[in-house]
């Protein structure tokens, strides 16, 4: 047997953990919920048909939704309840930003449950890869990653680019969240099988569990069996960022994600805790995704929780059950990299966490000193402050040659940067720019704006009234 | 829903509505900060060997181009950036390359100049081209000198360093010249006086390269009137307030090193350059002053290694290296481009301070090497970039 040599990656920062708050909570279930708004579009393609009427009583798991298209999947209940009406919720949006779903209302609901154990009544490792791919078909389940998409889809699309390596990423290397953590510690047998079952239904011949390595010895008793299943348990440094998709396959399978793309043009698929339990949750068990561990922490959250939330739950009944601030700034997702939560919000498959932070004062941000520390930490090897010298002047097309397309969105340009610049949101525009998202027009209007507002707002004192312009 | 929400966030300047939500403590005043506690360190090893006076100099260097600085934002009504705490740290780097014997008006002068023309006319900090405190020496250096000035205010035939039983209290202008001195560890002070009037040991290493009355015979000849090395490495010997002890300047600048202000590449190619144009660089001795080059090898390596730990250890070459170089603005950004950053400097600093009559040739150098900063930083994308 050859072993395994794992790369590393250049850049990166020692990020503080902070998830000590929640790192060791079982999860527990959610509090007694008026009300639940169901999504109808969990993915982001046309919304399923509901197939309720208003006052009906639904039980937990019956369908309320049909798909309408292949992509889409079916919505089921997550709870018992009536139904009381349609609505809009928010739901994230790729790459950024949120978009609008139709949801189904459910009032007087039952209380909601914890992770029950099932006894399993579909025999998965004797069933053929075929059968098991049409058992997932039936499921309607979504991945639980940030980029929600069909499962069946996902499963298709990785046979397609014809995958021979599957990754469980558990590495949840992000300050303050540890759902994907608890799952393991707590479940980890189920997702080493879900794990088995997903890689027998993509056809992957190597399968790989990459977790912390400060972790291993809460997983110990759960993955002892993974080698069973033919999976690789690896522990992992935490430099952060190694969980982002392209940095964790180039450690692992030393195969250079090209910039742009995604894992599978190289034959690697990354797939999460969540995903590979629900995914035998419902193989093996026959019980539907209709709920998800979300962490609630942060500075500002005084009972810091694991939470098993169904989906639909709005993140204001959450964040109030968890006694978070009313002042703080509410994150969905990761501190590093998630969205500024907008009312509406709804807990989805793709809702890891929701966390308080500090409502900081504002802190304009200032010239920048040529430090260079925003290219020296840079995991996707860019040269940041030379992107940020394009940026202010418009030279969009000096920065298409410098790579920008590489950038893996992990934040720590900005998260460096001491003079505050919103280096990423920077860099993210001139690759939205250049990708022809945006326009050149577009672009450089965001730019003319940016020159107006944002160096008036560079001053200390930005009332005075005679203020002539910057010299730049 | 509003796909605009987060570019509206990012042009007001409200930075905290997108990613990330955590920020490291470190801001560019933190950094100002700490470069001017760091720049104390010179300034410490100053005054014990120059007196209160390097005190003076230093705070009036320092008021100078604070006050320079609220003056200039007060009157261009251009907000004033990260609390003046750039302009003290100019401020300090400036007064440790002054002598301690200047006049009150010369650190004043000094910083008018390296706030405006340095900094402030390029638009502050960020912009500059050129690192600002050695501007304001240039300017000095240049005004304070016989065509503009009756007198040479800062290229001395001697310079005043205090006795051992004089240091930190003794008034540095009361000074004697010592025809005995040898060392100055146990050399009491001279009659009536508190400080020695010493030459640099610069200007004797410069006699083997530029004509002189009196042509030195060999480099070994040289040396034997040279302070003993532990004044050099000490810091007791004739020089700038923060430009003659090199523990204190070495510990400045490993320190910022370690906070990762500077890169360690820049100083340690700064002075590994210095060190090879000075074996390699020819020196003329004897009585037909024939070009040697080699001068490391010329007389035995023994001497030749003296000969170079001695011109690395003398002058203002390690200040320029350690601290003013590795100046954040007026150096590349990234770690090749650095590397011909302090490649250029230290061989240039020794070429100019071998081959140029003029006083400040490692300023000088790095002055020179500012001007192709942006140059390094666009024409270098180095390949470490774009492989993970």
């Amino acid at each position: 047997m050859v072993r395994p040599r794992f790369g590393t990656f250049s850049g990166g920062i020692d990020l503080a953990d902070e998830k000590g708050a929640t790192i060791d909570s079982p999860v527990a279930p959610v509090s007694r919920l008026n009300r639940i708004r169901v999504p109808l579009a969990p993915v982001d393609t046309d919304a399923a048909e509901p197939t309720v009427r208003i006052g009906q009583h639904v039980s937990r798991g019956e369908r309320i939704a049909e798909a309408s298209s292949a992509s889409q999947v079916n919505v089921f209940a997550p709870l018992a309840g009536r139904v009381s009406g349609f609505c809009t919720v928010m739901l994230p949006a790729q790459p950024t930003g949120w978009r609008e779903s139709p949801a189904v209302e459910l009032t007087d609901l039952d209380p909601p449950g914890n992770i029950e154990p099932l006894t399993e009544n579909f025999d998965s490792l004797a069933a053929d890869d075929h059968s098991l791919r049409l058992r997932i078909d039936e499921g309607s389940l979504v991945t639980f990653n940030q980029s929600t998409v069909a499962l069946s889809e996902w499963i298709a699309s990785a046979e397609k680019a014809d995958v021979d390596t599957l990754i469980a990423n558990v590495m949840e290397n992000t300050p303050f969240v540890t759902a994907d953590h608890r799952l393991l510690a707590e479940r980890g047998l189920e997702v080493v099988r879900g794990l088995a079952i997903l890689a027998r239904a993509i056809g992957a011949t190597r399968t790989i569990l990459a977790v912390d390595h400060r972790r291993i010895d809460d997983y110990r008793s759960a993955v002892a069996p993974a080698r069973l299943y033919g999976i690789n348990h690896i522990a992992l440094a935490h430099k952060y960022p190694i969980g982002a998709e392209a940095i964790l396959i180039k450690v692992l399978t030393r195969r250079r994600v090209r910039p742009g793309a995604d894992g599978l043009q190289v034959g690697v698929a990354v797939t999460d805790a969540a995903t590979c339990h629900a995914t035998y949750r419902w193989v093996a068990c026959g019980e539907l995704p209709t709920a998800r561990v979300v962490t609630v922490a942060g500075p500002k959250v005084d009972k810091p929780v694991n939470l098993l939330v169904p989906f639909g739950a709005g993140v204001e009944d959450i964040l109030e059950s968890a006694e978070a601030g009313a002042e703080s700034r509410f994150v969905y997702g990761s501190a590093m990299t998630g969205r500024h939560l907008v009312n509406g919000v709804v807990v989805s498959s793709a809702t890891n966490a929701l966390l308080a932070m500090e409502p900081t004062r504002p802190q304009s941000p200032t010239q920048c000193i040529r430090c260079g520390w925003c290219g020296d930490n840079c995991p996707a090897r860019i040269n940041v402050a030379s992107l940020n010298d394009d940026f202010e002047l418009g030279r969009t097309d000096a920065a298409r040659r410098k790579n920008v397309q590489a950038c893996i969105e992990c934040g720590i340009c900005s998260y460096v940067c001491p003079a505050r610049l919103p280096l990423m949101q920077r860099v993210k525009l001139l690759k939205q720019t250049i990708a022809g998202r945006l326009g050149r027009s577009g672009a450089e209007s965001h730019l003319q704006s940016h020159k107006k507002v944002g160096l008036r707002s560079a001053s200390s004192q930005p009332t005075t009234d005679n203020q002539p312009n910057e010299p730049e | 829903m509003n796909p605009n929400n987060q570019n509206i966030a990012m042009v007001t300047g409200v930075p905290s509505l997108h990613a990330p939500f955590l920020h490291a403590p470190e801001t560019s005043r933190s950094i100002f900060v700490t470069i001017f506690a760091a720049a104390c360190i010179p300034l410490g090893a100053g005054v014990v060997f120059f007196g209160w006076r390097a005190l003076f100099v230093a705070v009036l260097s320092v008021g100078g181009c604070v006050a320079t600085e609220s003056a200039y934002y007060r009157v261009t009504r251009t907000p004033a950036l990260f609390g003046r705490m750039h302009a003290a740290v100019t401020g300090i780097l400036l007064a440790l390359t002054l002598p301690v014997s200047v006049p009150w008006y010369v650190p004043l002068a000094a910083s008018v100049f390296a706030i405006i023309v340095g900094k402030a006319i390029f638009g502050g900090v960020g912009h500059f081209l050129w690192q600002p405190a050695l501007v304001g020496r240039l300017a000095v250096t240049v005004i304070f000198a016989p065509p503009l000035f009756s007198v040479n205010l800062l290229s001395l035939p001697t310079w005043s360093l205090l006795a051992e039983n004089r240091i930190i209290m003794g008034d540095a202008h009361n000074v004697k010249p010592e025809s005995t001195y040898r060392h100055w560890s146990g050399t009491p002070a001279p009659a009536e006086a508190d400080a020695f009037a010493l030459r640099r040991p610069r200007s004797r290493l410069r006699e083997l390269t530029m004509p002189t009355e009196h042509p030195p015979e060999s480099i070994i000849s040289t040396l034997r009137h040279m302070p003993p090395v532990w004044d050099l490495i000490r810091g007791s010997h004739g020089g700038g307030i923060g430009e003659t002890c090199v523990i204190a300047i070495l510990i400045a600048g490993l320190y910022l090193i370690y906070r990762n202000y500077v890169r360690a590449l820049l100083p340690v190619m700064f002075i590994l350059a210095a060190a090879v144009t000075v074996a390699i660089a020819p020196v003329r001795t004897g009585a037909g002053l024939a070009w040697q080059w080699f001068p490391i090898a010329s007389e035995g390596f023994d001497v030749g290694f003296v000969y170079t730990a001695y011109h690395l250890a003398c002058g203002e070459l390690l200040l320029a290296g350690c601290l003013l170089a590795g100046e954040m603005t007026s150096r590349p950004v990234t770690a090749p481009a650095q590397a011909i950053f302090g490649i250029m400097c230290g061989a240039g600093a020794i070429l100019l301070r071998l081959y140029l009559p003029i006083p400040i040739p490692a300023y000088a150098a790095v002055l020179i090497c500012n001007t192709f900063t942006p140059l390094l930083d666009t024409t270098i994308q180095p390949w470490m970039f774009r492989r993970r």
